[in-house]
């Protein structure tokens, strides 16, 4: 479970000293075991910090991201065992194939890499990747890439998993496959958390839908509750006039 | 430790996989060496044939045959000028020679202010032997005239000359080398710098730029860890890089051995072995100093950049202790890259080398490169390195 109370993050402004970028001004939420959590907001809205902050790999400057009751700031590395993190940067080493690319995380964990083995075999048969774990990853394809960053963030098992716009880039087959794995995740149980700019992508998948703009949580709820809130018949109108309420502020 | 071992297992795995990169440093480093060598080898030996064999240049031999008389009684040979020579000098092709004014003969006959003049372009240095010998063979033409008139004046030739000299040189063959073979020390500190050099780019700045370090940094691994991992794994390259290009300067002198340049060229075992201790520490600190200064770097061409200021740095010292004439002493020993050119360079004199030669440079290479180190780990401990340049 992942548990966002009041969080803050300013950045010190490029060229202009003593001024600060608010890329997160206060966000709220919670994203319950079991269940697809969707972070949904235009480009900019700070859900690429937000997700940073939970994954410990940016200090807040203000709120606490708490990870199984287990807070980032206090206690980063019990945080980082008990998640999996695709985020924004996804690279991967091209010169390893996809299976070293994932052992590599594995080892890094500390599991056997028995068990590492197996965890890759079923990765393989979730993301239908059998043929290319054993090539070097620098001549995949988007696709391919995304796969493996996935297989890579996913190889321990973790109970919380963040997903930064995943389906970024990508085909329509490999979308699919990867909202397949995202179902699975829920069914086994797995706190989910999944950010997004694209409508249909939140609404299709996602039990609950956080959207943020400008740094703030505009609104939150499912996708019907969302629709009754906001007086729209649609999702997209509800979107467009949730995040543009602050806009006008 | 684990994690840093698979660190280091993986970036090592990483680096080998490179092979025209791999390829490219352990040629370039294998052959240092004996190229090196062989230029130094051509260069020492024309030295040496322009010094044994006595020959002048001159122009205008006809109007001096005392002179002519002096040097064929010396056994030197006495090659005529070619009519252009200013040229021929001012190019290059000739080292020195001798020209005779006409007015010589009747000058010197009645003691009167005879005058001859050396033409060369001592810009070059290989002419050197060539001038030093035509002036050597002038002046003991001067004083044997000279000692002649005092004789024939009833004069004691000891007058004029109270002290007599005598050259003794102390430098053995050996030290003679040395001049030359400052290049070894030189090129032993270089290597590991070569060496070091792609897996410290490709492991700071090229990980942020694959856009593979914040994953990396999700893991739960102390950054400590992943750091060291790195470091011993551009280390060892360096170390690598470094034995063989030391390597190809002992296979290269051994085809020496035998030879008249011999003992020039002794770089054997022992000295092979010395290098490496001195050589191994130090790439401990230049690829925790490259990692430093890489993780600076916003891309991997920037780092590149950086990478190579550093061994333009690195290589101007043994330059600077040759034309300071910079004299031992025990500071020398704390400073990095000074410390091993001074102590190499006794290696290759083949002096005695004190405990405290090697154990001073090379702790305070170890010091540093544990300061390096945890400076790139509080770097990448830093949102601004991590995420704000890329």
């Amino acid at each position: 479970m992942i548990e966002v109370v009041d969080l803050a993050k300013r950045f010190p402004m490029k060229g202009e000293r003593g001024k600060f970028v608010e890329a997160v001004r206060e966000v709220t939420f919670t994203a319950p075991d079991g269940a697809i959590t969707g972070l949904l907001g235009p480009n900019g809205a700070g859900k690429t910090t937000t997700l940073r902050m939970i994954a410990t790999l940016v200090e807040p400057t203000r709120g606490t991201a708490r990870v199984d009751g287990l807070d980032g700031h206090l206690k980063p590395n019990e945080v980082r065992s008990r998640m999996g993190v695709l985020s924004d940067a996804r690279g991967l080493y091209g010169r390893l194939t996809a299976r070293e690319n994932i052992a590599y995380y594995g080892a890094l964990r500390g599991l056997p890499s028995a068990q590492v083995q197996a965890m890759i075999g079923r990765l393989a048969e979730w993301l239908d990747m059998g043929p290319m774990l054993d090539r070097r990853t620098d001549g995949f394809s988007q696709g391919e890439r995304m796969k493996v960053a996935i297989a890579r963030a996913l190889v321990h098992d973790p109970p919380n998993v963040i997903l930064d716009e995943p389906t970024n880039g990508l085909d329509v087959m490999t979308t699919r496959k990867l909202r397949e794995v995202v179902r699975r995740l829920r069914e086994g149980g797995k706190c989910v958390l999944f950010s997004s700019h694209i409508m249909q992508e939140v609404s299709a998948l996602c039990d609950s839908i956080v959207i943020v703009a400008r740094g703030r949580v505009v609104a939150s709820g499912t996708a019907a509750e969302l629709l009754a809130s906001s007086g729209r018949d649609n999702l997209e109108d509800a979107f467009v006039h949730l995040s543009g309420e602050t806009e006008a502020a | 430790m684990r994690a840093a071992i698979t660190v280091f297992l993986k970036e090592i795995t990483d680096a080998l996989r490179d092979r025209r990169t791999a390829l490219m440093v352990l040629i370039a480093s294998i052959l240092t060496g004996p190229i090196t060598l062989v230029l130094v080898a051509q260069f020492v030996s024309g030295l040496e044939e322009k010094a044994s064999i006595l020959k002048v240049r001159i122009s205008g031999q006809e109007h001096a045959p005392a002179l002519v008389n002096f040097l064929q009684r010396n056994d030197v040979e006495i090659e005529p000028a070619p009519k252009d020579y200013e040229t021929l000098v001012r190019e290059g092709r000739l080292d020195a020679v001798i020209v005779v004014p006409p007015d010589f003969d009747s000058r010197w006959l009645t003691g009167d202010g005879a005058k001859v003049e050396i033409f060369y372009d001592d810009s070059r240095t290989d002419a050197g032997p060539a001038i030093r010998q035509a002036e050597r063979l002038l002046r003991a033409f001067n004083r044997e005239t000279g000692m002649l008139r005092l004789v024939a004046r009833g004069v004691s030739p000891d007058l004029v000359e109270p002290v007599k000299v005598d050259h003794v040189n102390t430098a053995t063959p050996r030290q003679k080398g040395a001049f030359l073979l400052f290049l070894i020390p030189m090129f032993a500190i270089l290597s590991p710098l070569l060496g070091g050099m792609t897996l410290a780019i490709d492991s700071t700045a090229g990980e942020r730029e694959r856009g593979s370090l914040e994953p990396l940094l999700a893991n739960p691994v102390p950054i400590g860890q992943l750091v060291v991992g790195k470091w011993l794994a551009a280390w060892i390259f360096a170390s690598v890089v470094a034995v063989l290009t030391l390597g190809g300067f002992v296979i290269a002198a051994s085809l020496y051995a035998g030879k008249r340049l011999a003992a020039l060229m002794a770089f054997g075992a022992p000295e092979f072995a010395a290098f490496v201790a001195v050589v191994v520490p130090f790439a401990a600190m230049t690829s925790a100093l490259q990692m430093l200064i890489c993780t600076y770097g916003r891309s991997y061409r920037e780092a590149q950049t950086y990478v190579s200021y550093l061994a333009t740095v690195v290589s101007f010292v043994p330059v600077i202790v040759l034309f300071t004439g910079m004299k031992d002493s025990l500071w020398q020993l704390a400073v990095p890259v000074l410390a091993q050119q001074v102590v190499l360079g006794r290696v290759i004199r083949g002096d005695t080398i004190a405990p405290v030669d090697w154990l001073m440079p090379s702790l305070m290479a170890f010091v540093l490169a544990a300061v390096f180190v945890a400076l790139v780990a509080r770097l990448l401990r830093d949102e601004r390195i991590v995420f704000g340049r890329a």
